[in-house]
């Protein structure tokens, strides 16, 4: 499995050195660094510096522009993650190199580490440039907990990996790329606590945000980058990102090998 | 050996309908096939568009898997057993896909030997001597986006030979090349089965493709084995027509009523035509060889023969049969 991991990913490292379209990590960049940019505009402009008592509460921090600037990079490394795994099998079966990948014994699991791998460095890459300027905006990051923080980042690349073979699965189903990620993307970015809490949503729509790994990761996230807190306190919101792993895990692993099944099927019918 | 029993395949066909009313149908692509793949033996597959070929090459390579019946590699059952039996089987398929365009033709191999288990020098050395026998070595390091059809068609043979398979299914795979390219790659599958052993299983609209490489030939239709022989023995057995054809300086009335009478007693037809050079093209069709009474009928007449050759019946010629059949 390792072996097939190693190939995939120094394949698709290739491939992105030679091909890859920059527009795709400037994009991703850019919308990290736009919603860096609205929250700064909106606290000093629109909310000239006051929040309601209520956000400190929810939040757990008064902190504005931490809490949103931290939301919006998260957002950015959790929609790479998805997007690059997600896309994976679809890319194989639009380039003409499906066939050819299914004919072999490969373990498909190694192939998907292969590309969870290389997509790591490019949301590490676009992650820190967020966080650059960020800080330029009023990040804080002095009393951020590194190591918990470097954990729940690594956690949540596993959760968001597994959430992207349930959005691979849907893609080969519909056979898009497009409307699937983006619909699942808006989203995210409205009830997962990106730039507010989860809590100022209507209680109809709350129970969406729990079903996205993106929600705890977050806020485990921000506990220890802006509250500082250790791995040990943030143990409920890694739980549930644990259950959602797994539950996306056994679907997406269901799915994808159903999908593969199908699109074969569908190609010769 | 492969082992084909009683395959059957149904595809389930959507028709038309809304998204939420949509009406399926069920299609039987292959229907109770059954055959054999030998070391060092080449079988063609032959039929017209929508015969079944394609599928059941996808089903022997496991990319689909049978409705109902049984495919063996070596023991091996092809469903339930597909790992052990994808280490063994490859497919080359016509055209330019099942390749990585953004990578070389070297990193193309490397990746997929390692998908197949290989690694270190033994992938490394592979590489080099598939490289070396389909003439791209110098190529190795280049893009194949850069590649011609026929390089990309030659990296895609060392692709389908990178697991040393056992049995090898191509696809059409002299599909839009040039005829000198083409007929390099025919000797290249030549040459696989007969020095390396491999079992080839060879589908092509190149009825020529087929009669030159096979050592047998399947001609399947609607799904169905309808004939199964050597390429020699299925241009006999259909009994068709052979055709004769002279071209002589002039007719006069009485040579041409005599040719009609010759045809009519060898139980055959006859056409006459004239030629752009001002001469007479006189066909002879029967099942039987009209050779030797036509000359004599022209040394008659005292008639010169400016050309003569006879044409016997080819696969394509049984092919073409067949469809007229279905057609009717």
């Amino acid at each position: 499995m390792f072996r097939v991991a190693k190939a995939t990913f120094v394949r698709n490292t290739l491939v992105m050195l030679r091909a890859y379209p920059w527009s795709f990590v400037i994009g991703h960049i850019l919308s990290g660094v736009y919603t860096v940019l609205f929250a700064y505009f909106a606290y000093h402009y629109v909310f000239a510096g006051q929040l309601d008592s209520r956000f400190q509460h929810l939040a757990g921090t008064a902190d504005y522009l931490s809490y949103a600037i931290l939301g919006g990079a998260f957002y950015a490394f959790a929609v790479s993650t998805l997007m690059n795994v997600s896309r994976s099998l679809i890319t194989e079966l639009r380039e003409g190199t499906l066939e050819a990948v299914l004919l072999t014994p490969s373990l498909r699991r190694g192939y998907f580490l292969g590309n969870v791998a290389q997509q790591v460095i490019r949301t590490v890459f676009e992650f820190s440039i967020i966080v650059l300027i960020g800080a330029l905006f009023g990040l804080n990051l002095v009393h951020t907990h590194l190591w918990s923080a470097i954990a729940v980042w690594i956690l949540s690349t596993g959760a968001f990996f597994c959430q992207a073979l349930v959005l691979g699965s849907l893609m080969l189903r519909f056979r898009d790329t497009y409307i699937t990620q983006n619909t699942l993307f808006v989203i995210m970015a409205f009830v997962s606590g990106v730039t507010f809490p989860t809590p100022y949503l209507p209680e109809w729509l709350q129970p969406l945000g729990a079903i996205m790994p993106l929600s705890p990761a977050l806020d485990a996230f921000r506990q220890c980058v802006i509250q500082g807190k250790p791995l040990v306190a943030v143990a409920p919101q890694l739980l549930h990102m644990a259950v959602l792993s797994l539950a996306y895990l056994v679907i997406g692993m269901w799915g994808m090998r159903r999908m593969e099944k199908r699109v074969v099927e569908s190609i010769f019918a | 050996m492969l082992i084909v029993e009683n395959v059957r395949k149904v595809y389930r066909v959507k028709e038309k309908g809304s998204w939420l009313r949509q009406q399926w149908k069920e299609v039987e692509a292959v229907s109770d096939v059954s055959f054999r793949m030998v070391p060092g033996k080449i079988i063609g597959l032959l039929g017209i568009n929508g015969a079944g070929k394609t599928t059941t090459i996808k089903m022997c390579s496991t990319l689909l898997s049978p409705t109902s019946g049984t495919i063996t590699v070596d023991g091996y059952d092809a469903v339930k057993e597909d790992r052990f039996v994808k280490a063994k089987v490859n497919m080359i398929a016509g055209g330019e896909r099942m390749l990585y365009w953004r990578l070389t033709g070297r990193e193309n191999l490397h990746y997929f030997g390692s998908l197949y288990g290989l690694h270190g020098g033994a992938l490394r050395s592979r590489i080099d001597s598939l490289l070396l026998q389909v003439g791209l070595l110098d190529a190795a390091d280049t893009p194949v986006e850069r590649y011609s059809k026929g390089m990309k068609q030659r990296l895609q043979i060392a692709r389908g030979l990178i697991n040393d398979p056992s049995y090898l299914f191509l696809d059409e795979p002299t599909l839009g090349l040039d005829a000198p390219i083409a007929r390099q790659l025919r000797k290249h599958v030549k040459e696989l089965a007969v020095a390396h052993g491999k079992a080839i299983l060879l589908t092509s609209h190149y009825i020529h493709e087929v009669e030159e490489l096979c050592d047998e030939v399947y001609i399947i239709d609607k799904g169905k084995l309808v004939a199964h022989d050597t390429p020699a023995q299925l241009t006999q057995s259909l009994n068709l027509e052979t055709a004769l054809h002279v071209v002589i300086p002039a007719l006069s009335a009485s040579l041409d009523l005599d040719l009609q009478k010759l045809a009519v007693r060898y139980g055959g037809s006859r056409e006459i035509a004239e030629t752009d050079e001002h001469t007479w093209e006189v066909t002879l069709r029967g099942q039987t060889d009209m050779t030797t009474p036509l000359l004599s009928l022209l040394a008659a007449h005292q008639s010169p023969v400016l050309r003569l050759h006879t044409q016997q019946p080819s696969l394509e010629d049984v092919i073409l049969h067949m469809a007229d059949r279905r057609g009717a």
